[in-house]
């Protein structure tokens, strides 16, 4: 479980402790807060889905998920481990894909990167075999681990990315903007895999400004506007009001009803 | 086409990335305190076995291209006076060795990396180095293998944006300029997105690497490097 109390960020008044870059989000709230006062329990097995504008704050506060930014006040508690005590931990919980997974990968070819993160919790080899094998077979890239990174298409290199996350063992998987640049049938397969990794207990968390694909898995839709919460509840019940609450959502036309 | 490791299962792959080192450490030490053109004509079919034993060919070396102006124009360079007697054939002769030097390293090196994970080479350093000294160079060379081929791609992307605008018209100095600004901020941006990445998955000094052992294969390997070292040692 993933619990968020009262955090607020501000960027160019506090620390970045998680050696993390200071995200899109914080170039629009330069000096002011990225993240402002939001509480939120993200609990295991859940589908949720981060929706806002561009800097609405939904990357800086997902960040603060595995440490990567520290909040500035507030806490954020992983399965009940405040996530500066114990960031390893926090890092193996909650498995991150970046908005562009390019920029992610730290080898060459598909099965050493999902390899890195294993390696570095220092898990015997044929742990980290095991893993990447079923990682990679979760993503359906079985058979291409000698594949190089390069070579792959936009929605091979987005699910080699969700396989080095998974790889982690992660109870929550946190993709940021997952189906960026992605084509119809790329995004249909990144949207397939994220279904089976919630259906098998994963709590998902995706981070959009784009509703179309994702609003009918989601459990929960949580809205952020300027920082600050504005939306949390069921996609029925919620997603109406996104755009009363100044969220900048496109939702497709066919969803419009 | 940009040098890169090749899985696959020749001779070369099959040796421990420690033994492959020495013998790359050995042949340059050789070839360098080698003066002669016999010695060098006696590392070239040395050379060519061993990326022969990497299962390698012309296409690895031609990654190396960028640098054969430097090697075939050094020679000339050297050569030539702004004066009488206006060319020292010796002069040139002995850079023109020293570029065949530089040919015949780069050959093995191919090799090296075409037969050898990053992770292992990785391994190796940190497994030859000791302590904390070790894992920082094993991560060292880890991060410029991967860091190397994103640069160029960087590079290349800056070089094809500035021309789809007609840059090309624009003078030389000016593209050199704009490719190496755009591309320098890429790479920046780059490193520090993959600074985060890493971060995320629990970057660690210490992480489970390959098992290394040396085999049979290696006792031959490592018999040739330390014998090059043993002729460079000879030599020099």
């Amino acid at each position: 479980m993933i619990d968020v109390s009262g955090v607020t960020v501000r960027y160019g008044t506090a620390p970045n402790g998680g050696g993390g870059s200071e995200p899109p989000e914080a170039k629009t709230a330069s000096g002011v807060a990225a993240v402002e006062d939001v509480s939120l329990r993200i609990d295991d097995g859940e589908f949720v889905v981060l929706v806002g504008a561009n800097g609405s704050g939904k990357t800086t506060l997902v960040r603060t998920f595995n440490g990567l930014v520290t909040p500035t006040e507030g806490t954020v508690s992983v399965d009940g481990t405040p996530v500066e005590s114990d960031l390893v931990s926090a890092r193996s919980a909650v498995g991150m894909v970046f908005q562009t997974p390019r920029d992610q990968f730290v080898a060459p070819t598909v099965a050493a990167d999902v390899a890195f993160g294993p390696e570095n919790l220092g898990l015997p080899r044929e742990e980290i075999d095991r893993r990447v094998a079923a990682a990679l077979d979760a993503v359906d890239l079985t058979g291409r681990d000698d594949a190089r990174i390069a070579t792959l298409s936009g929605g091979e290199r987005q699910r080699a990315a969700i396989a080095g996350a998974i790889a982690m063992a992660p109870t929550h998987l946190v993709c940021d903007e997952p189906f960026t640049g992605l084509d119809e049938p790329s995004r249909r397969t990144v949207l397939d895999r994220l279904r089976s990794l919630a259906a098998d207990g994963t709590g998902v968390v995706v981070v959009t400004h784009d509703l179309r694909d994702v609003v009918g898995l989601a459990d929960r839709l949580v809205g952020l506007n300027d920082g600050r919460l504005v939306v949390d509840g069921p996609p029925a019940a919620v997603a109406a009001d996104l755009t009363d609450h100044g969220v900048r959502v496109p939702i497709a036309d066919h969803e419009r009803g | 086409m940009t040098l890169a490791y090749a899985p696959g299962d020749s001779l070369a792959h099959r040796l421990d990335p420690r033994a492959k080192l020495l013998v790359q450490a050995g042949f340059a030490a050789a070839v360098y305190a080698t003066t002669s053109p016999h010695g060098l004509l006696l590392a070239t079919p040395l050379a060519a076995g061993c990326l022969w034993a990497a299962g390698g060919g012309l296409d690895d070396v031609r990654a190396f291209r960028f640098a054969l102006p430097v090697l075939l124009g050094a020679p000339v360079v050297a050569g030539v006076t702004l004066g009488e007697p206006w060319i020292r054939p010796a002069r040139a002769a002995t850079t023109a060795l020293a570029s065949y030097r530089v040919g015949l390293i780069l050959v093995v090196t191919a090799a090296y990396v075409r037969s050898t994970a990053v992770r292992e080479s990785r391994a190796a350093v940190h497994h030859t180095v000791p302590g904390r000294l070790g894992a920082m160079a094993g991560l060292g060379v880890a991060l410029v293998f991967r860091a190397l081929p994103l640069l160029r791609a960087d590079l290349h992307r800056a070089h094809e944006a500035v021309h789809a605008r007609g840059g090309g018209a624009r003078p030389v100095y000016v593209r050199m300029r704009a490719v190496a600004v755009v591309g320098v901020r890429r790479t920046l941006t780059r490193a520090d997105r993959l600074g985060t990445a890493m971060t995320a998955r629990c970057l660690s000094w210490n992480p489970t690497l390959p098992a290394l052992s040396f085999g049979r294969l290696d006792a031959v390997a490592l018999a040739l490097g330390f014998g090059l070292v043993a002729v460079a040692v000879a030599s020099g």
